[in-house]
């Protein structure tokens, strides 16, 4: 299937005309170079290593507030990030408040970067986004494309994704 | 001090009923039933909403969901539910008018009404049938040790049920709700997102009450254990189950055809010779009328058992069962027959027909099944085919080898497909392409406490049509042989003497807890966790109580000894109790235990009283539900229903797609503003509970999650210290540190757990803490517009 990498990865999660926009690590950077208060919410598929590594240098090239979901908070803090813990219906219900003041108080969060929930409940997590946070952009650096998200990597095998994460956790 | 109950003057009653003993008293129709030392019907004060209509506790209803707010994730922008559509409801309404929260709060309406609708269905079927055989007057009388046999009927319908035709006047009471609720999800009705939730909350009770009339009338009228700690063990598992017999398998929720068969093998002194067991509440409820009935287990196995060909009849009733059942049956020359008006299958009407004349029909398959809707036939006809089908099929009891097994993974192309399409994120590709060189750890991995829940999903797509099921049944067959388990039967309500032991160390918090672990097994990552999160709860000293496949998933789980929770933990509710209440009907009773504290414990009247009863629940008793594999609309209703009781649920990450939590903010302190009765005045609160329904990605986050949600704004200090210790204790099992949010549940220091003194008040002084002053009756009643 030619399109394979853009239906989303549960195909069945597809909800409605409003697709995600496939990026590549160029443009996901770009995003957050162009956002004022971006928050990571990192999920417990990423509290291993290789993954911790990539998903610790993106937080700290980019210096990005972190939020952890389930019990992913400890392995993060002990990889020396300063992670808020919430569970992820906890942050999606925050963010879809466009008065609640961010993880750090300084204003709400204009772009949320998904990096390794459990794909079904970060896809219910990003629709509740898509349809009542208006104030902020979406956007997912997991294996699997999320048609929910307004920006999503594609679908791809372990290897294509650890370099795209790698990518955007060097500098220069 | 804080009040929670005037003083007890009752003496607790010391004896037990021994129903299993008394099996067989027959009870004559028109005996004089003696009341018991219970207010006579007209002395009862009635409070101010016996039998509410759906907006009568409206007000209630507001209170919560400004505290809880919905939280909605859409499963679908669209709409397609009539001819102006389909509707895309993105940052849009639809051509009604409707937008996407209304829309949303429409669809768990409508998924409430549905579970509802499948509760009274089948405690409608059940009465009916029940008052035919034994007669209206039959009493309800649920043995000495339980006055208050239906909390749930008081408290809304406003009078006791004495006899069975009692439970119809409060069955007709759901039905015209129920119609009036399904009503308002036509298109161009409610408009509020809010309404819709308050008629969903109405609705969740219509299905707790319906429920309660279930059970209470199979309790009675089957004589299952009525309230009993030591119900028996009954076996479970598929190697339990002894296949050289001939084999009937009931799935379902049903107990009615079950019953029947169990009757048939007695009455014919055939009872050694047949194996009955099931799967689904079938099970549990079967089990609870006979404990030689077996238990296969949850819904979770419910593919694979049929394809291992194992079962020689099938006996399909109501709810919950794979509707490609007769298809699947076929393939292995298994016989179906179809018992209920819910599910009929497209079979012919066999009921009545002479049974031999059944039975020849189905065995000389000149009809695909049959579908029998009296279920005295079904247990004759059920034994009489499965005898002469089991030697034919003795053949089709045996499952491909495992090196046809491996010859079909070789033709996996890793086109990866199945992984994508499992519902569950499992991986389906990495078993066949190991199994494809010999190596069948991966599927025994999906095999083992049902990872994977057998939905079939990946089968369908297999381009290469692989019987993937089939294959993983293979796989899985040197473990099914040392599946050998049991469950303590269900034992129905809880006692009211028992009550009388908890309520004072329930309501002051010295038991932390009650942990309900209910619901359906689609579970992110198999059974075990609900057993792991059993077994954490119940060494903490909670009183953990259980239904369903919930209740099946924890007697899965043995220890180094090969003991289960069951053997380990007493059957009473106490603090490390751990009970089976029973099957997905009896979950009324766990509301019916919180109900009862308030009852026999505080005093407070029932009849007509749903607000103050729910007030006291909300704020006082530390309940919390967890349905760690919800999946059916019977489930959405469930939990719906337990929320307006206020009692909080957690789900699993599944839940999510239910669209809607009801979510706290605990940051929002005018959220949690309290009048305390005792003084009138208005006061800050906690976020306890922080939430009312709440969805966890993994187990850790549950069970922190959980142990946090029974924290009690009436805590004794003693009572708090030993709930935060267990919170802190838990969360730094998974997370490494101490809660971050400890500081707003510490009232003053008398509340601080003495092991995390020090740390606590680091993090204390750190946010710049002050003591709070404590209410004395904590009530979100005299809050808002009242
Ligand atoms: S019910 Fe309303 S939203 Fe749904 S399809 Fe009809 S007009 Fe559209
Ligand atoms: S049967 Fe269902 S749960 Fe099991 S692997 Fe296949 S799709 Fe997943
Ligand atoms: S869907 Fe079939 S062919 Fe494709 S990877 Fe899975 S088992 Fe192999």
């Amino acid at each position: 299937m030619s399109n394979e990498r853009i239906i989303p990865y549960q195909p069945t999660v597809i909800a409605g005309p409003k697709q995600a926009l496939l990026v590549t690590p160029e443009t996901a950077e770009l995003m957050i170079k162009k956002s004022k208060r971006p928050l990571l919410i990192l999920g417990p598929l990423v509290k291993e290593e290789p993954l911790l590594s990539f998903a610790s240098n993106i937080a700290e090239k980019w210096n990005l507030p972190v939020v952890t979901t389930a019990d992913a908070y400890k392995p993060f803090k002990d990889k020396g990030l300063n992670p808020t813990s919430y569970g992820v219906v906890e942050i999606v219900n925050l963010l879809n408040d466009p008065e609640w003041k961010g993880v750090n108080g300084e204003g709400q969060h204009d772009l949320v970067i998904f990096l390794g929930c459990i794909y079904y409940i970060g896809s219910q997590g990003l629709s509740s986004l898509k349809h009542y946070a208006p104030h902020l952009k979406t956007l997912t650096i997991c294996k699997f494309f999320h048609s929910n998200a307004d920006a999503s990597f594609p679908n791809m095998k372990d290897e294509e994704w650890f370099k795209y994460l790698k990518k955007m956790g060097t500098s220069g | 001090m804080i009040v929670v109950a005037p003083e007890q003057n009752s003496k607790a009653k010391k004896f037990k009923d021994d129903f299993w003993k008394s099996k067989d008293i027959k009870i004559s129709i028109g005996d004089i039933v003696e009341t018991k030392g219970d207010t006579p019907e007209s002395d009862t004060p009635m409070g101010p909403t016996p039998k509410p209509h759906v907006t009568d506790l409206r007000s209630w209803d507001m209170k919560l969901l400004s505290r809880y707010e919905p939280f909605y994730a859409p499963f679908c922008d669209m709409c397609c539910l009539c001819t102006f559509g389909k509707c895309d409801l993105l940052d849009k309404k639809g051509a009604c008018g409707i937008d996407s929260k209304a829309q949303q709060a429409r669809i768990v309406l409508l998924a409430c009404n549905i579970g509802t609708a499948a509760h009274a269905g089948h405690s409608r079927h059940l009465i009916h049938h029940l008052i035919e055989e034994l007669g209206e007057d039959f009493p309800i009388d649920l043995g000495l040790n339980i006055d208050i046999e239906a909390p749930l009927i008081r408290t809304i319908i406003g009078k006791k049920p004495q006899k069975l035709s009692d439970l119809e006047e409060t069955m007709s009471y759901v039905e015209q709700q129920l119609s009036h609720l399904l009503s308002a999800c036509h298109t161009g009705q409610e408009g509020s997102y809010l309404d819709f939730e308050s008629k969903a909350l109405h609705s969740g009770v219509m299905d707790d009450l319906a429920r309660e009339v279930g059970d209470m009338a199979q309790i009675v009228a089957l004589n299952m254990p009525k309230g009993d700690g030591d119900a028996p063990l009954v076996e479970m598992g598929v190697g339990t189950i002894d296949s050289e017999k001939p084999v009937v398998l009931c799935i379902g929720h049903n107990v009615l055809p079950g019953s029947n068969i169990m009757d048939y093998l007695d009455e014919t002194g055939q009872e050694e010779d047949l194996e009955v067991c099931g799967i689904c509440c079938a099970a549990i409820d079967i089990s609870r009328y006979n404990d030689r009935a077996k238990v296969v287990g949850p819904l979770s196995r419910q593919l694979k058992f049929i394809r291992s060909g194992v079962a020689d009849v099938i006996i399909v009733d109501e709810q919950c069962i794979r509707t490609d059942v007769l298809e699947e049956a076929q393939k292995k020359n298994t016989a179906v027959i179809a018992t209920t008006d819910k599910m009929c299958l497209g079979l012919p009407d066999m009921t009545d027909k002479d049974p031999d004349l059944i039975v020849s029909k189905l065995l000389n398959k000149e009809i695909e099944g049959a579908l029998i809707l009296d279920s005295d036939k079904v247990g004759e006809v059920s034994v009489k085919v499965a005898k002469i089908l089991a030697p034919e099929r003795k053949k089709l009891k045996l499952l491909p080898e495992l090196d046809e097994v491996q010859n079909m993974a070789l033709e996996c192309t890793e086109c990866a497909w199945c992984n994508r399409v499992c519902p569950n994120d499992k991986p389906m590709m990495e078993a066949v392409v190991a199994a494809g060189k010999g190596d069948f750890s991966g599927f025994e991995k999906l095999y083992l406490n049902d990872v994977c829940y057998s939905c079939g999903r990946c089968e369908q797509e297999c381009e290469r049509e692989l019987p993937l099921m089939s294959m993983l049944a293979k796989a899985g067959e040197r473990l099914a042989k040392t599946e050998k388990f049991n469950i303590r039967a269900g034992r129905g309500p809880v006692q009211d003497v028992e009550i009388r032991r908890v309520g004072a160390p329930l309501v002051l918090g010295d038991i932390p807890g009650v942990i309900a672990i209910v619901g359906c097994s689609n579970y992110p990552d198999g059974g075990k966790e609900v057993a792991e999160m059993a077994k954490e709860f119940l060494e903490r000293n909670y009183i953990v109580v259980a239904t369903g496949c919930g209740a099946m998933s924890i007697g899965e789980y043995t220890d180094e000894e090969g003991k289960t929770l069951y053997e380990r933990y007493s059957g009473d509710f106490e603090s490390r109790g751990l009970l089976n209440i029973g099957s997905c009907v009896s979950n009324a009773h766990i509301s019916g235990a919180c109900i009862k504290i308030a009852n026999i414990f505080a005093k407070k009247p029932l009849e007509g009283n749903f607000e103050e009863i729910a007030d006291y629940i909300l704020n006082r008793v530390g309940a919390c539900g967890v349905a760690w594999g919800a999946y059916s609309q019977k489930a959405a209703a469930i939990a719906t229903g337990v929320n307006r009781w206020g009692i909080p649920a957690v789900v699993g990450p599944h839940g999510s797609k239910y669209r809607r939590l009801y979510l706290g903010r605990a940051d929002k302190k005018e959220n949690w503003k309290i009048k305390d009765m005792r003084t009138g005045k208005i006061m800050d609160g906690e976020p306890a509970p922080e939430h009312l329904i709440y969805a966890a990605e993994n187990m850790a986050e549950a069970t922190v999650m959980t142990a946090k949600l029974c924290i009690r704004p009436t805590d004794t200090g003693k009572g708090r210290q030993i709930k935060l210790n267990h919170y802190i204790d838990l969360y730094k099992k998974y997370y490494g540190e101490l809660p971050p949010d400890i500081h707003l549940f510490v009232r003053n220091e008398k509340d601080i757990p003495i092991t995390y003194k020090k740390d606590v008040k680091e993090i204390l002084d750190n946010v710049g803490w002050e003591p709070r002053e404590i209410p004395q009756e904590p009530s979100l009643m005299g809050i808002g517009d009242d």
